[in-house]
């Protein structure tokens, strides 16, 4: 009875989750034992297990594909180029929140030990070859997530960001394991390159697996925010606290593109006709409630939040060619996406001090009085979610655009761009009150530790450079599906 | 398969029995006079003070969570031990990674004094 | 037969109870319902051949998950008629939507296209001569390690979420520390307290 196909795994392909899986096991015991009442012990491993993480996982992973734990796990490119994301991004989160959870008083050990698994979660989603250990690692995600968000657990707002964002997500959870029920009994299997292999030669039984993949599509947009499944957005953005909205808004989105890929834009690319319409309509209504929405918001983190529709509106239509450019161009758009709006977000944490936010949008009148430095990282920020030509962001926007045309979706590019303009005000009203406002009153001074504005100064002007030179990271991103 | 629960089915066709039979049995041949004064809600010869159902404290529900994880884990390890001998090492060395990380957030949970009832 | 009426009996128990559920006014009812609807989906299960499940629903869902619930329900101290105000008022509107969903559904399912002989046959056939929990044991900790693995950190992200949401140091509580209490000496109790005698003092009067 023992198992004959059984091989023992080669643990050597999954070194990045294993490392990450022993960091955090290590981190927790440090910080419990440890009487810093800063958790500078905590911080600096978790930093060192991240910058670790991302050399393991170039060195071990980029350029391989392989299979190991019987098929359960995939170590290849793609996985590599966003787990790399992923942990950058993670990186940025926690090397920006220390003061301001200082501040409030939620420093605690907890902090660093839910976001490492949550960074494992979504390292596990986007490297998952078997319907199992994706389900699984978005769970790890979303839990560690949900209990994230709660993480000020006095603050009744953030209690009531955390409701929202797991009862909705329990839901999400739930619709995508239901519609893997049915791949599973449909096929008979739970190993993704197998149902792939089923889904190219499907005839009579077609209908139960469409039945399937619609309730995979709603469980993966409510993980995306697209639009409609995406009411817990706003509150969650703004009700968490700014350090968690930021790991939502940049990791998790990584991590949604991964899930999203290994579930269906790989997964299930022979259905590709059955799944392209239901993503250009997600595609569609996120571009039209983001933008005009976001139009009208005064705090930052809730028109970050509208925003980010418009955004996952032209990632989702880079899937809708199901090319591996159009992959390579939403992988590309994701990741300088999320590297974009960490640095945003690094900014109100910046002007955050004890007691103030520094989330709504006049907070930011007169900033280049205060710090020019920082008022130009904005600039470059926010001309760059816009897609002005010239800076990263305008590269992804037509990268994405591209392969929809060559899709043949001239429309959806056509409504894309009119997006992209309407967008441009709320991003360049921010511009305007930096450099052609004054401040009312004092105004919020950046605050924080040298290296917190360091990483931030660099963050904003890697955003520049990569608009500059677009060239290496779009050629890392096609050679990851190629 | 199914013929191994059968003394459970028995068990449980005696067990309601049993239970029918009983109340039944009191409720037929007990004597019943209800009057106001008996069916009155009582306290020391006090009116009732207030709702005899008390709200519970909080840290039932940690207890009962933390109880719940550790129930699951169990769980994990009924067929675990049915096939010990089948699985080789590799088996039981995976159930002792499953053990380490659940044996890590024991140590979480009495490190924080979540065990401790004040 | 005899397998049959047993099944028919603890489905229609099911049915009953599962109806009991959402009917009931108190909510103690409710979750002891919900107990005895769980009972006899595991004792489904079991007929099924999924023998394992059925025993972990009763382990951790009767025995575990279920006290929890009554817990949350005793702790939240529900009024239940206020939970029931607007009820009239939001049922002319939940009717339609209820109605469009059940068309719906038996649409699908009467459409034929969920019937057993449309699904594939089964990949792994339960042998007669070894249990459904062998089966997943010879599977769960070999084939599956890595899925197994991550359900315990799964686990632990539950501990400590659970533990940093819900504990909370309380002032001013007493409680035993039995290590104190043994580690404690005779010096830190007991001082010896040299009284000057009495005796001067009752000579003095």
């Amino acid at each position: 009875m023992t198992n004959e196909a059984f091989e023992t795994p080669n643990l050597l392909l999954a070194l990045p989750e294993i490392w990450l899986l022993a960091m955090a096991c290590v981190v927790l015991v440090v910080d419990l034992f440890s009487n810093d009442r800063d958790h500078g012990p905590a911080f600096w491993l978790t930093q060192v297990t991240l910058l670790g993480g991302i050399i393991i996982t170039v060195s071990t992973q980029w350029g391989v594909d392989a299979t190991t734990f019987s098929g359960t796990y995939v170590a290849d490119s793609l996985g590599a180029l966003l787990k790399i994301g992923i942990l950058v991004l993670a990186f940025l989160g926690f090397a920006y929140s220390r003061d301001y959870m200082r501040d409030r008083g939620i420093l605690k050990g907890e902090y660093y030990m839910l976001g490492l698994f949550a960074v494992l979660g979504m390292m596990v989603t986007v490297s998952a070859g078997n319907l199992l250990s994706l389900y699984l690692g978005v769970e790890l995600m979303s839990l560690s997530l949900y209990a994230l968000v709660a993480i000020d657990r006095d603050s009744s707002r953030a209690s009531e960001a955390a409701m929202k964002y797991f009862v909705l997500g329990a839901l999400a959870s739930g619709m995508l394991l239901y519609g893997m029920s049915m791949l599973y009994g449909v096929t008979g299997t739970l190993d993704l390159g197998e149902i792939t292999a089923a889904a190219a030669e499907l005839d009579d039984r077609r209908f139960l697996f469409l039945f399937g993949l619609v309730f995979m599509m709603v469980g993966v947009a409510f993980k995306f925010g697209a639009v409609p499944f995406h009411m817990w957005v706003p509150d969650v953005y703004h009700g968490a606290p700014t350090p968690v909205t930021l790991m939502i808004a940049t990791a998790s989105k990584v991590a949604a593109v991964g899930l999203f890929l290994r579930l269906i834009g790989e997964g299930l690319l022979p259905l590709l006709e059955s799944w392209q319409h239901m993503v250009v309509l997600l595609a569609v209504l996120s571009l039209l409630i983001g933008n005009t929405v976001a139009l009208v918001q005064t705090n930052i983190k809730r028109m970050l939040a509208y925003s980010t529709f418009n955004h996952v509106g032209f990632i989702l239509m880079g899937f809708v060619a199901g090319t591996p450019e159009g992959y390579a161009a939403s992988v590309f758009y994701a990741l300088t996406y999320a590297f974009t709006v960490a640095a945003t977000f690094g900014v109100v944490l910046l002007l955050a001090r004890k007691g103030f936010e520094a989330d709504h949008i006049t907070d930011l009148k007169g900033l280049n009085d205060r710090s020019p430095l920082f008022a130009f990282v904005v600039l470059i920020l926010m001309i760059s979610l816009t897609g002005i030509p010239g800076t990263v962001g305008f590269y992804a926007k037509w990268m994405v655009l591209k392969s929809v045309v060559e899709a043949g979706f001239v429309w959806l590019a056509v409504l894309a761009v009119i997006g992209a303009v309407v967008g441009a005000f709320y991003y360049l009203r921010l511009v305007r009150y930096c450099y052609f406002d004054k401040a009312e009153g004092e105004g919020p001074q950046p605050t924080g530790s040298g290296g917190f504005q360091a990483v931030l100064a660099a963050n904003g002007l890697l955003v520049l450079v990569a608009g500059i030179f677009p060239g290496t990271l779009v050629a890392v991103c096609l050679a990851a599906f190629l | 398969m199914l013929e191994n629960y059968l003394p459970i089915l028995l068990f449980i066709i005696v067990g309601l029995g049993v239970g029918v039979v009983l109340l039944a049995a009191g409720f037929i041949l007990g004597p019943r006079k209800p009057s106001e004064e008996k069916l009155s809600p009582y306290e020391c010869g006090f009116e009732a003070f207030e709702d005899s159902r008390m709200r519970f404290d909080v840290r039932y529900y940690l207890v009962a969570i933390l109880f719940i994880i550790f129930d699951l884990e169990i769980a994990f390890l009924f067929p675990w031990a049915i096939v010990l001998d089948e699985i080789g090492l590799f088996g039981f060395a995976s159930m002792g990674v499953f053990l380490a990380i659940l044996l890590i957030g024991f140590l979480y949970e009495w490190k924080k004094g979540a065990l401790e009832w004040e | 037969m005899i397998e049959q009426l047993i099944f028919y009996v603890f489905a229609l128990v099911l049915l009953f109870s599962a109806t009991m559920v959402i009917t009931v006014r108190n909510p103690v009812h409710a979750a002891l319902f919900l107990v005895l609807a769980f009972f006899n989906s595991a004792v489904l299960w079991v007929m099924a051949g999924a023998e394992f499940l059925g025993i972990v629903l009763v382990l951790v869902y009767v025995g575990a998950v279920m006290v929890l619930f009554l817990f949350v329900v005793m702790m939240l101290d529900l009024n239940l008629s206020q939970l029931r105000e607007g009820f009239m008022k939001h049922f002319y509107i939940g009717v339609p939507f209820a109605v469009v969903m059940a068309v719906q559904m038996l649409l699908v399912v009467g459409s034929g296209l969920f019937a057993p002989e449309t699904l594939p046959e089964a990949r792994m056939p339960i042998p007669e001569d070894v249990g459904n929990t062998a089966l997943l044991g010879s599977v769960l900790y070999t084939v599956y390690v890595y899925p197994f693995e991550l359900a315990a950190v799964i686990l632990l992200v539950a501990i400590i979420a659970a533990i940093m949401l819900t504990l909370r140091r309380r002032e001013g509580t007493r409680h035993q520390d039995p290590g104190k209490q043994v580690r404690v000496r005779k010096a830190d109790r007991l001082r010896v307290v040299n009284i000057p005698s009495a005796r001067r003092q009752s000579e003095q009067e």
